[in-house]
């Protein structure tokens, strides 16, 4: 792509990005324009739930769709993503156990002080299934085993979440059942410090792995013979991914679709597979898609919530199966 | 160029050495085109993936340029010696000249960015196959015979002295299969470089290779 295309295109992408960052700090259950400025609720509103929720609409969208874009070049499968390959999964098991854990040491209120607890496990859960998803992948070169694999992880995972979720009490289990339908509201400025330092180190070192990813899409014995260190690259994608899905999983719940849907798209408009074409595009529209599914779920705020990854799913599916209709990209 | 000395090949598996070709001793040199002979299963690949460092032998030495390749870094392997191997590649909106691009990893900066003096090498590389034109055409919309150029292309781009091919003729059809060695007798005899080529095909290999190696069962090896 030429270079002044790419700027063009990305400027784009980030004027989009602030408007729809505009409309969701303005769409919500209290219309902000019927506030007074002066008002201290007014900045209560922005600055303590809209802001936030912002934010975290654009890291959750940017940081699934880079760890689904270094996902699918590393196992060279465009339908690889970490909800698909049971990624999420895990950090949602993870979490689960997390949760009886610290109900069990009767700590109040997870989402205050056990938000740290639940973090690291939610990593833990991320780390643990990327790491047996490469093994098999290393053993097994077929794409389709490795995806199927990571279905079956996914539902095996599912199942003992279900387990533990059967085991737990009424508490515990609605505010298990609430974080997995998804949200990017519950996120607070003060997680935001948090947050955003480890989204911004991945985000970077993701950026480190260009020249590699590039060279690994012909496959790995090219890649290993064009200078590549692949087991470093493997290494280093798992951590970037475990991290960002971790850490994004913790604080908003599994997010459907993003993780596989925005890279195929950004494929799609955009024709290149350099990824620092790539890798900006993915971060600008996967920030767009939560922003948009956010705004979606403000609109209808008023009558009813609907939760993020319903929309998501929504917008995510029907791009899933135009593309597998479609499809020029290599799957099997 | 290439010095191999009592050579054991083959695949380590849970501490257990499972050997699959042993005692090859072999001293190749620049403009050699060598056609790399033997049935399927023999240990051809084995051969060129411990040539190129993508297997570690089991036993006996590999010198490039007289220095053992184990004491290359990747990178500096990477300058030295270029693959083409039997597997297609393809999707990923990978063009001819992204494919090609790719022979410059070894040169270029960490963000992947190619600078005037790489895009002249990739653009020539293109050229000398006849490819420019095909330039931003997607891989997948290639023949057989198109993406073997564009992958010798790109070792062209890896500017390396040594270029090994691993079944390279296997999807061709028998046109593509001449023209595909017409160009590596010509990148020899022009370029100096050293090119290996593997194939169970004598035959079709004869009339442009100047140098043999065959193997055989029980460890039987023929150079000539």
């Amino acid at each position: 792509m030429p270079k002044s295309k790419f700027i063009f295109t990305t400027l784009m992408l980030l004027l989009v990005l602030a408007v729809l960052a505009i409309c969701d700090l303005c769409f919500g259950s209290t219309n902000l324009f019927s506030i007074e400025t002066s008002n201290p609720m007014f900045s209560s509103i922005l600055y303590d739930i809209r802001l936030p929720k912002t934010l975290t609409s654009i890291i959750a969208g940017s940081g699934l769709a880079l760890c689904g874009l270094l996902m699918q070049s590393l196992f060279r499968n465009p339908l690889a993503g970490p909800y698909v390959l049971g990624v999420s999964s895990g950090s949602s098991l993870f979490v689960a156990i997390a949760t009886m854990m610290i109900s069990s040491i009767h700590v109040s209120g997870f989402f205050i002080m056990g938000k740290s607890i639940v973090t690291l496990f939610s990593i833990m859960g991320a780390f643990f299934v990327t790491l047996i998803i490469l093994l098999i992948s290393k053993k097994n070169k077929s794409n389709v085993t490795v995806l199927l694999v990571g279905l079956m992880l996914g539902q095996i995972l599912s199942a003992f979440q279900g387990l533990i979720e059967y085991m737990s009490n009424a508490d515990n289990l609605k505010t298990f059942v609430m974080w997995g339908m998804g949200s990017v509201g519950s996120t607070t400025l003060q997680d935001l410090y948090f947050v955003i330092p480890i989204y911004a180190i991945t985000i970077v070192a993701g950026f480190f792995l260009i020249k590699p990813l590039n060279a690994i899409l012909l496959n790995e014995q090219y890649a290993q013979n064009l200078g590549v260190n692949v087991n470093a690259l493997r290494l280093s994608v798992i951590i970037i991914s475990a991290v960002l899905v971790g850490v994004i999983t913790a604080f908003c719940g599994p997010i459907a679709f993003v993780g596989i849907s925005v890279p195929i798209a950004s494929r799609l408009f955009f024709k290149t597979s350099h990824h620092l074409h790539q890798m900006t595009f993915c971060l600008l529209l996967g920030a767009c898609v939560v922003l948009t599914a956010d705004v979606i779920c403000q609109v209808f705020s008023s009558q009813f919530m609907l939760p993020i990854n319903t929309v998501t799913t929504l917008i995510g599916s029907p791009i899933v199966i135009y593309l597998l209709f479609k499809s020029k990209l290599n799957i099997g | 160029m290439i010095e191999i000395t009592n050579l054991e090949i083959g695949y380590k598996s849970k501490g257990k050495h499972n050997s699959v070709f042993k005692g090859i001793n072999l001293t190749l040199n620049a403009c050699d085109l060598v056609g790399l002979i033997g049935d399927n299963g023999i240990g051809k690949s084995t051969l060129l993936k411990s040539m190129t460092g993508n297997l570690v032998p089991l036993a006996g030495e590999i010198k490039i340029n007289n220095t053992p390749s184990s004491k290359f870094t990747a990178q500096q392997l990477a300058q030295l010696l270029s693959i083409v191997v039997t597997e297609k590649i393809g999707g990923f909106n990978l063009t001819v000249w992204d494919v090609v691009a790719t022979g410059r990893t070894p040169y270029i900066n960490i963000f992947g960015k190619l600078s005037t003096e790489d895009e002249t090498i990739v653009t020539k590389a293109l050229e000398q196959l006849n490819l420019l034109p095909l330039k931003d055409k997607l891989i997948d919309e290639l023949s057989d015979g198109q993406r073997q150029k564009v992958m010798i292309a790109k070792s062209l781009a890896q500017q390396t002295p040594i270029i090994v091919l691993d079944e390279p003729t296997a999807f061709l059809d028998h046109t593509s299969k001449h023209q595909l060695f017409s160009i590596l007798k010509k990148l020899c005899a022009e370029k100096g470089k050293l090119i290996i080529v593997s194939s169970h095909d004598l035959e079709l290999m004869k009339p442009y290779i100047n140098r043999s190696v065959t193997m055989a069962e029980n460890n039987s090896l023929e150079v000539k």
